[in-house]
């Protein structure tokens, strides 16, 4: 750069008015809105088309198949009334929300341990531990319940040694049946846990478990009183995320021999594809949509009001 | 540092390893093994064959392999456009807030309903004018978009929001239009996760198996179909072996997006 | 490239603001008319009123959230203001896109695209505008050389230092030939050494264009004491001051301008005699001491007014410790001289060119900051001393709400 030049003295070209600024307030409008926002809406009615067309389309199709029968003949509630008072739909009902429960809460805890073990118990491949989690979450479904048979179904590994080892014992036959299918999904599951949880311990700053540590808590109290309460928004979120998907679980069940297992999606597959009866199907899936919309109505609403504490508290 | 004693440290770590076996090691291992075994009544299994692996590259089977790949290749794209389009239209600077909230709701709203719900949807609506699509192959891979459209937008979506307003901001200072802003600045700094979404497209559409299973046609069988149908006739380890293949061919997709991903402009 | 831009700015004169025709008087490059921004119901800025002039440097100065960011903002075209208008050249262009308004802007964090190499980043002005390629490739050479990164022009953002990114950002931001140059708190992201001497450059490189009207945000002082022709000094979204920094070191209008502009000790006193126009000494009493100060303004007797001294201009007197045993007593004295302030040492700092003294006065409830050269006789804490000050080093300010 040239070296700098002498003080430059400029004479001032424009009278030096002494300004106060008169007290006022400018209209208290919104946000100012460049004149494109139009324009955006233009913009993303493409993709908007694609799902109005794609989804809400086939959705509303549903919601009128429920109130005809097999032949198109408007029936009103008939199909409602018989599917709702069915032992079977309400069976599968309670099936799918104990599921769905279950598996939940044991992505959690798993899912949570290892987050906790992962962040603040460091060792040295750590990093590939966790890109490892990341790839389960790319895998099939049912590559899980395939190998859960294969190692505990009824004519598995684990039973054939068992029954060379100890010729007595029943035989394990867990695996069709709701706990084969919770374990299947806990084990599906818990990466979303760790995930978002994952994210949220690598950004709680270090020091602060060292000064809590320094005050005497032990470690778990410094989990349950620092690091627990950071990670609640994103806990909460995930058991949302978690319990809806596993409502919605469908490959697993299939996969994990659905006679003993019905929850509401198996039950539209086989109404639909398997006996044909389109209208049953369609009243158990608005069912089922009412289910999973109510769910995540509740996830996203849980989810705001605890992160907004938290950001109140933070503050 | 949360715990200072090495024994406590050391349970931690085995207790971690026990629960990564379960999770991680146990269902790839044993799929693993039970591809290439003839036969498995102890712990490990025996006589190590190649027959099932073979099977599931054999005629049929590798017909679902390519039905897989094309349906899963040609939804993402779709999905990954279409969720890009609507993330950088809901991120943009004049967009309205009450857009970006709408565009939030209907584009997570694919991921809330159930798979089969999704494909009896489509079942249902284009079994009959005015537009059908039943039997076709275009309606597997609407259906596939349908499901994973809502993890592209919010992938890229979370990432269009993360950006520097000021880097476009600065880019129309200096003269740039709307789309020139959108193509030479946007969009580049978004590869990066364009590219990640696409990949978890990718493989959450081979695996798919809910939505396809309720409309697929005969002629088009994706590879997760034809695993069930072995499953239900009681080959598991043929089943097994084909798993491995999508698992392959997942994997192989995956690091070629890496790939390509690491070879455009670094951040 | 100058005569092609101006054209396609005159080419839309707003509605209801007629192009000013054949104006004796140079326009002004910028101006702001009563611009007005809010978000929802936080009023970022009031009602600010600026011109600013070809060729000339008007830092915008003042604490955050005093508006002087979202002034700038409303200049570049970054925030639409909600009531008021902006002009550039004559022309209006508050409802004009950033990308039309022929400005280079500098922001904070540079906001360099990070996937872009350094000669891409600093030709994308001119690649918008369809520059010939050569033109681009010679004018980005020459900016390069201008700022001293023409060594750099391969290299990506992320490898360069946080100097080194500032002078791209410059040397993006002039490649385009602006006619005004805004400038948000360029130096904020520095460390304090890179600080002064980038702000030397600065300076440098406003010798080497003198046409453009350059607008500087900035908190601190010596920034804008250095580069800026007029101070504006903001606070709580409105204009508290403008004018050259002597008339705001000197005369301040306001007791804000006075303490953040030089860090004035305002002493509250009443007026004693009637000054009829500003310009000459008042004198007022501070407590219970006489003082005699620059009156810029015009004062009566009975009037609250504050007197303004800056810390550098306190002395000592001589032999003051023995002068001040005397205030132990009773307050004023008709003995006494005028500007003659006894006080008690509060604490002392050595800050290596100077001492800074806190010193509380004896009969006025003020603590006084005082600057001491390095060679003084230094008191120590608890020592009574009385200053002095010359009353041509003190001024009288409106007693307004501080």
């Amino acid at each position: 750069m040239r070296t700098a030049a002498g003080p430059r003295v400029t004479p001032a070209l424009v009278g030096s008015a002494r300004v106060t600024g008169a007290p006022m307030e400018g209209p208290a409008s919104s946000f100012p809105h460049i004149p494109g926002s139009w324009r955006s809406w233009l913009w993303l009615a493409v993709p908007l088309l694609f799902v109005a067309v794609f989804f809400a389309y086939p959705l509303a199709q549903i919601g009128a198949q429920s109130f005809q029968d097999k032949y198109g003949a408007g029936v009103g509630l008939a199909n409602w009334q018989y599917e709702l008072s069915s032992a079977a739909v309400q069976k599968a009902t309670a099936a799918t929300l104990k599921i769905a429960a279950l598996s939940t809460l044991g992505a959690l805890l798993l899912g949570t341990f290892i987050a906790l073990a992962l962040s603040f118990v460091p060792f040295r491949g750590a990093g590939l531990v966790t890109r490892l989690i990341e790839t389960v979450v790319s895998f099939p479904s049912f590559l899980i319940p395939l190998a859960f048979s294969i190692l505990y179904g009824r004519t598995g590994v684990v039973n054939s040694v068992l029954g060379q080892l100890a010729p007595g014992l029943p035989a394990l036959n867990f695996v069709n049946d709701v706990p084969g299918v919770v374990l299947a999904e806990v084990a599906f599951y818990t990466p979303f846990v760790v995930r978002p949880l994952l994210a949220v311990f690598s950004q709680l700053p270090r020091e602060l478990l060292d000064v809590a540590g320094s005050l005497g808590s032990g470690p778990l109290a410094i989990v349950r009183t620092v690091i627990l309460p950071a990670g609640l928004p994103a806990l909460a979120a995930s058991a949302g995320l978690t319990f809806l998907l596993t409502m919605n679980e469908f490959g697993i069940i299939l996969f994990t021999g659905a006679k003993n297992v019905m929850t509401l999606p198996m039950l539209i597959y086989t109404r639909s594809i398997v006996t044909f009866d389109m209208p049953s199907a369609a009243v158990i899936a608005c069912i089922q949509v009412a289910l999973s919309l109510g769910v995540y109505c509740l996830y996203r609403w849980t989810y705001k009001k605890l992160s907004g504490a938290n950001h109140a508290a933070a503050r | 540092m949360l715990l200072h004693a090495k024994s406590a440290r050391l349970a931690t770590w085995t207790l971690l390893a026990a629960a990564l076996l379960l999770l991680v090691a146990a269902p790839l291992l044993v799929t693993f093994m039970a591809a290439f075994a003839g036969s498995w009544n102890g712990v490990l299994p025996t006589g190590p064959t190649l027959r099932h692996v073979a099977g599931a590259l054999a005629a049929d089977n590798f017909s679902s392999l390519v039905v897989s790949l094309q349906t899963a290749v040609f939804a993402s794209l779709l999905a990954v456009l279409l969720g890009t389009w609507a993330a950088v239209c809901s991120a943009s600077a004049a967009a309205s807030p009450g857009l970006a909230r709408v565009a939030d709701a209907v584009f997570h709203l694919p991921a809330a309903v159930p798979s089969v719900v999704v494909g009896l949807g489509l079942l249902t609506a284009f079994s009959k004018p005015p537009l059908l699509l039943n039997g076709t192959v275009a309606i597997v891979v609407v259906a596939q978009s349908m499901l994973v459209l809502a993890f592209a937008y919010s992938t890229v979506s979370a990432a269009a929001r993360g950006q520097d307003p000021m880097v476009a901001l600065a880019a129309a200072s200096l003269g740039a239009s709307r789309l020139r802003v959108l193509l030479t600045v946007r969009l580049p700094l978004l590869l990066p996760d364009i590219a990640a979404a696409a990949g978890l497209a990718v493989a959450l559409c081979m695996g798919e198996l809910g939505a396809t299973v309720m409309v697929y046609p005969a002629s088009w069988r994706t590879l997760p179909v034809t695993v069930f149908a072995l499953v239900d006739r009681g080959a598991l380890f043929d089943a097994a072996a084909n798993t491995l293949v999508l698992l392959a061919v997942t994997v192989t997709v995956l690091a070629v997006i890496a790939k390509c991903r690491g070879n455009s402009a670094v951040r | 490239m100058l005569s092609t831009m101006k054209k396609s700015r005159r080419a839309a004169p707003a509605a209801g603001h007629p192009t000013p025709a054949a104006a004796v008087v140079p326009e002004n490059a910028v101006e702001l008319r009563d611009v007005s921004v809010s978000y929802g119901t936080t009023v970022a800025l009031s009602g600010l009123s600026l011109a600013v002039a070809r060729g000339e440097t008007v830092a915008l100065l003042g604490p955050s959230g005093s508006g002087k960011s979202t002034a700038l903002k409303a200049i570049a075209g970054f925030e639409r203001p909600c009531s008021g208008r902006v002009v550039l050249d004559g022309v209006d262009v508050t409802d004009a896109s950033p990308a039309r308004r022929g400005i280079g802007v500098v922001v904070q964090q540079y906001a360099l695209f990070p996937h872009m190499r350094v000669d891409a980043n600093v030709a994308y002005g001119l690649k918008a505008r369809r520059m010939p390629k050569p033109e681009i490739a010679a004018r980005v050479k020459v900016m390069l050389e201008m700022v001293g990164m023409e060594g750099h022009a391969h290299k990506l953002p992320r490898q360069l230092s946080g100097g080194q990114q500032q002078r791209v950002a410059i040397a993006r931001a002039l490649a385009i030939r602006p006619q005004v140059l805004l400038l948000d708190e360029p130096l904020s992201a520095l460390d304090a050494s890179l600080r002064a001497e980038m702000l030397l450059e600065l300076k440098a490189l406003r010798a080497e264009l003198p046409d453009i009207a350059m607008v500087y945000v900035t908190h601190d002082q010596s920034e804008a004491l250095t580069l800026a022709d007029r101070i504006a000094v903001m606070r709580n979204a409105r204009l508290e001051e403008i004018g050259t920094a002597e008339q705001l070191y000197s005369r301040p209008a306001g007791a804000f301008t006075a303490k953040f502009l030089g860090g004035a000790s305002l002493l509250p006193a009443i007026s004693t005699t009637v000054v009829p126009d500003g310009g000459a000494m008042g004198s007022v009493l501070a407590g219970a001491h006489r003082m005699k100060a620059v009156a810029p303004f015009a004062v009566n007797p009975g009037g609250r007014v504050l007197v303004a001294v800056r810390p550098h201009a306190w002395k000592l007197a001589a032999g003051s410790p023995a002068a001040a045993a005397g205030w132990a007593g009773d307050g004023a004295g008709d003995g006494y001289t005028v500007n003659s302030l006894p006080g008690r040492v509060e604490s002392v700092q050595w800050r290596g060119a100077g001492h800074r003294l806190q010193v509380d006065l004896i009969g006025l409830s003020e603590r006084v900051t005082v600057d001491l050269p390095a060679m003084a006789a230094v008191p120590a804490p608890g020592d009574l001393v009385v200053l002095t000050v010359e009353p041509q080093h003190a001024v009288l300010v409106p007693a307004g709400e501080l």
